[in-house]
C-alpha cells in the first residue's frame, strides 16, 4: 500500500517537471497532499485521535485543499496560464531524471539503519525537484510551486527519519508555512498589479 | 508562565496601534511597549531569573538577556527616529500605525528567538521574523521595495525550509522528540557524524539569511535598502543578532561532538572568509549608502563567524564584536536616515558636502566610520586584535593574510566614501531640507556607548560574555 502511494508520488514529481500549465501544477500539488495523507495514515501504528486530527489538518485540509485553493485564486486573479513558451520540457525532464538518480545514489551512501531508505530517497528527490523548478523556470508562480514541492519533501523527510515532534511545535510549523504561503500569494498579486510582470527577469532593478 | 505574560503584554501593545485613531496614541503605545521590554529585562535580572527554563520552550540565559538588552536599546532609538522619518515622508495615519505595529511585532518575534530553548521553536520564531520584516520592507510601497520584499520572503522561506531539514536530521539523535538544547547536547555525541555534518550545513545556510553572511546575505542587503532607515537600523542589528544567537546555540550544541565540531569550525571559517570577501568586493561597487552599510554588516558578521570558527579567545572576541557592532551600526543607519531627510537621496555619487550642511551628523558619521573600521579606541579594535592573536596562536597564517588583505580593501572603500560624503561637493542640484540636529545627537549616543565600551569595558558585560562562552 505505502509503496504504491510512494511510486505515485514519484510520478507526480516527474509530471510536475514537464507540466506546462499552472492549473495542472496546482492539481498535482493537491494530489500530493492526498498522497501524503494516505502515506501518513498508512504509517500510523495505532489510532491516536490527536495525531490523526493533526495529520488530517496538515495534509488533507492544508496541503490538499487550502493551499491549492489559494493558488487557484492567484491564477484566476493574475490570469497566468503557462510556465513559459520558450521553456524546454525535454530539458526539465532530463534534469528531473538526473535528480532522481542523484537522490538514489545519495540515499544509498547516506541512509543508516534507522532511516527508511525509500522515504529518504523520495524526499530528497522532492527537494531537488523543487529546487530545479525554482532554478529552471522564469515565472514567479513556478517558484512558488517549487517552494511548496520542497515543503512537501520536508514532510516526507520527517517521516523518513521517523521524527515525532511535540504537537505544539508541529502546529506552529504548520501555521508558519501557511502564513508564508498567504503572504507570498498576496505579494505575487501585488507584483502583477504594480510591476505588471510575473517573470523573475523583471526583478533585477535592485543592484549595486 | 512569566515569559508568556511578558510576551502577551508585548503583543497587546504591539497590536493596539491598529485599534487607535491618532498617531499620538500610536506613539504612546510604542512607549508602553518599550517600557514593557525594560521592565521585563529588569525583572529577569532583579529576580535572578537567569538560566530558568519556562514552558520547555524559553530559557532566560545570559546570551538571551544580553541580546534582549541590546535589542531594547536599539528599539528605543528606532521608535523615536521612526516618528520623525515617517513625518518627513508624509505617510498616512493608517500607514504610520501599520509601520509601528510591524516594528513592534518584529521585536516580539526577535525576543522569542533570543529566549527560545528549543531548536524547532527557534526555527518557528525566525520564520515569524520573516513575516514581520516583510511588511516593514514593503512599507514605502514603491517598485523596488516590492521586489526586495518578494525576494526577502521567498529566499528566507526557502532558506529556512533548508534549515528545517537540518533540524529534522539533528532530531534523529533526540530522545522522545525532546529538541531543547540541553537535552540535545546530552545525546548529540551519539549521532551519525554524516547526519550531524549535513544538519549543521543546512542550518547555517538557512540562518545565513538572518545573520547576513554567505551564502544568503543578499536578501538582508536588499531588505535594508528598501526598508525605512530606522527600521533598517533595527533589522541590521537586532535581527542580525537573532541570526547570530540561533547559529551560536547550534555551535554550542556541536561543541561536544569532537571530530564533527572540528569540521563545523572549518566550515565556519570558510563561510566567514567568503562573507568578508563579498563584503569587501561590494563595498567598492555599491552606490547607495544603505547598501554600503549593509555590506559592512556582511563583512563584520564574516569576522564574527571566523572568530567562532577559530574558537578560544576568538570566540569571546566574536561575541564582543557582535555586541559593539550593534551600537555602531544602528547609530550609522540612524545617521543615514537623517541624511535622507536632508538630501532626499542615498546616492553615494550624488550627495556630499555634509560637513557644512549638518556638522553634527557628519562628525557622527565620520566617527562611526572610524569606530566601524576598528581604529582605537573602538571596541572593534579590541575584538579584531583578539581574533588575530588567536589566529596567529593556532598558526593559520593563510587566514591571517587573507583577512588582512580583504580588510585593507574594506578600509579603503569605507573611508573614501565617508570622506566623499563629508567634503566632496554635490554632483547636481539638490533640494536640501531643514536639518534636525537633535536626531543627529541622539544617534550619536549609541556611538558614544560603543566608544565607552572600547575605553572602559563594564564588568557586567565582561562577565556576561565569560558566561556565554563558558569561561565564567
Amino acid at each position: 500500500m505505502i509503496l504504491s502511494l510512494i511510486i505515485l508520488y514519484v510520478l507526480t514529481l516527474i509530471y510536475l517537471a514537464i507540466a506546462d500549465r499552472f492549473r495542472n501544477h496546482t492539481t498535482i500539488l493537491a494530489l500530493q497532499g492526498l498522497l501524503l495523507f494516505g502515506i501518513a495514515i498508512a504509517r500510523l501504528h495505532e489510532f491516536h485521535p490527536v495525531e490523526m486530527s493533526f495529520i488530517i489538518a496538515e495534509t488533507l485540509i492544508f496541503k490538499a485543499i487550502v493551499i491549492p485553493a489559494i493558488l487557484m485564486r492567484v491564477i484566476r486573479l493574475t490570469k497566468i496560464n503557462r510556465i513559459h513558451s520558450s521553456s524546454s520540457q525535454f530539458g526539465a525532464l532530463v534534469m528531473s531524471i538526473v535528480a532522481l538518480v542523484a537522490s538514489c545514489t545519495i540515499t544509498y551512501y547516506m541512509a543508516d539503519q534507522r532511516t527508511d531508505m525509500i522515504f529518504f530517497g523520495v524526499a530528497l528527490y522532492a527537494l531537488l525537484s523543487g529546487l530545479i523548478l525554482i532554478v529552471m523556470r522564469k515565472r514567479i508562480f513556478a517558484h512558488l510551486i517549487g517552494f511548496l514541492v520542497i515543503e512537501n519533501g520536508v514532510f516526507l523527510f520527517s517521516m523518513a527519519i521517523g521524527v515525532e515532534l511535540p504537537m505544539l511545535i508541529n502546529l506552529a510549523i504548520m501555521l508558519d508555512i501557511l502564513i508564508s504561503i498567504l503572504i507570498l500569494g498576496m505579494f505575487l498579486r501585488r507584483m502583477d498589479d504594480d510591476i505588471h510582470t510575473d517573470e523573475t527577469d523583471a526583478l533585477t532593478s535592485i543592484k549595486d | 508562565m512569566e515569559m508568556i505574560i511578558f510576551i502577551l503584554v508585548s503583543l497587546i501593545f504591539a497590536i493596539a496601534p491598529l485599534l487607535v485613531k491618532s498617531e499620538r496614541a500610536t506613539r504612546i503605545l510604542a512607549g508602553c511597549f518599550f517600557l514593557t521590554q525594560v521592565v521585563g529585562i529588569a525583572l529577569i535580572i532583579a529576580l535572578k531569573h537567569t538560566d530558568v527554563v519556562m514552558l520547555s520552550i524559553f530559557r532566560t540565559d545570559t546570551l538571551a538577556v544580553l541580546f534582549h538588552i541590546l535589542m531594547t536599546a536599539v528599539l528605543g532609538f528606532a521608535l523615536i527616529h521612526s516618528s520623525s522619518y515617517l513625518k518627513a515622508e508624509g505617510v498616512t495615519t493608517r500607514s504610520y500605525k501599520a509601520y509601528y505595529t510591524l516594528l513592534m511585532l518584529l521585536a516580539v518575534a526577535i525576543t522569542c528567538v533570543y529566549y527560545s530553548d528549543n531548536v524547532a521553536m527557534t526555527w518557528v520564531f525566525l520564520e515569524l521574523t520573516t513575516i514581520c520584516s516583510a511588511g516593514i520592507i514593503y512599507h514605502r510601497e514603491f517598485k523596488l521595495s516590492l521586489e526586495a520584499t518578494w525576494k526577502y520572503i521567498f529566499v528566507c522561506s526557502t532558506g529556512i525550509a533548508m534549515a528545517y531539514l537540518g533540524i529534522l536530521l539533528l532530531s534523529t539523535v533526540a530522545e522522545h522528540g525532546a529538541l531543547d538544547y540541553t537535552a540535545l547536547k546530552a545525546v548529540i555525541a551519539n549521532g551519525n557524524p554524516l547526519y550531524l555534518k549535513v544538519a549543521f550545513l543546512l542550518m547555517i545556510v538557512g540562518y545565513s539569511c538572518k545573520m547576513e553572511i554567505f551564502p544568503l546575505y543578499t536578501v538582508g542587503v536588499d531588505a535594508n535598502y528598501a526598508a525605512p532607515a530606522p527600521a533598517s537600523a533595527f533589522i541590521s542589528t537586532a535581527l542580525v543578532n537573532a541570526g547570530f544567537v540561533s547559529i551560536y546555540r547550534i555551535y554550542d550544541l556541536y561543541a561536544v561532538t569532537g571530530e564533527v565540531f572540528e569540521w563545523a569550525r572549518h566550515t565556519l571559517i570558510l563561510i566567514g572568509i567568503l562573507s568578508l570577501a563579498v563584503g569587501a568586493m561590494f563595498l567598492r561597487r555599491t552606490n547607495n549608502y544603505k547598501r554600503f552599510l549593509s555590506y559592512s554588516t556582511v563583512e563584520n558578521m564574516g569576522i564574527v563567524i571566523i572568530g567562532m570558527g577559530i574558537g578560544g579567545v576568538a570566540l569571546w572576541a566574536a561575541v564582543l564584536h557582535v555586541v559593539c557592532h550593534t551600537f555602531v551600526k544602528s547609530s550609522m543607519f540612524f545617521q543615514v536616515g537623517i541624511m535622507r531627510h536632508i538630501y532626499d537621496s542615498y546616492s553615494i555619487n550624488r550627495i556630499g558636502n555634509y560637513m557644512s550642511i549638518n556638522r553634527v551628523g557628519a562628525i557622527g558619521f565620520i566617527l562611526g566610520t572610524l569606530v566601524l573600521l576598528a581604529f582605537p579606541p573602538s571596541p572593534l579594535f579590541l575584538s579584531e586584535v583578539m581574533i588575530f592573536s588567536e589566529i596567529i596562536s593556532v598558526g593559520s597564517w593563510w587566514l591571517l593574510v587573507a583577512m588582512l588583505l580583504l580588510m585593507c580593501v574594506v578600509i579603503y572603500s569605507i573611508w573614501s566614501r565617508t570622506l566623499r560624503l563629508g567634503y566632496h561637493s554635490n554632483q547636481d542640484e539638490l533640494h536640501l531640507s531643514e536639518v534636525n540636529r537633535r536626531l543627529s545627537y541622539s544617534a550619536a549616543v549609541l556611538l558614544v556607548v560603543a566608544i565607552a565600551i572600547g575605553i572602559w569595558m563594564p564588568a557586567p558585560l565582561r562577565s556576561a560574555i565569560d558566561v556565554i562562552v563558558n569561561i565564567g
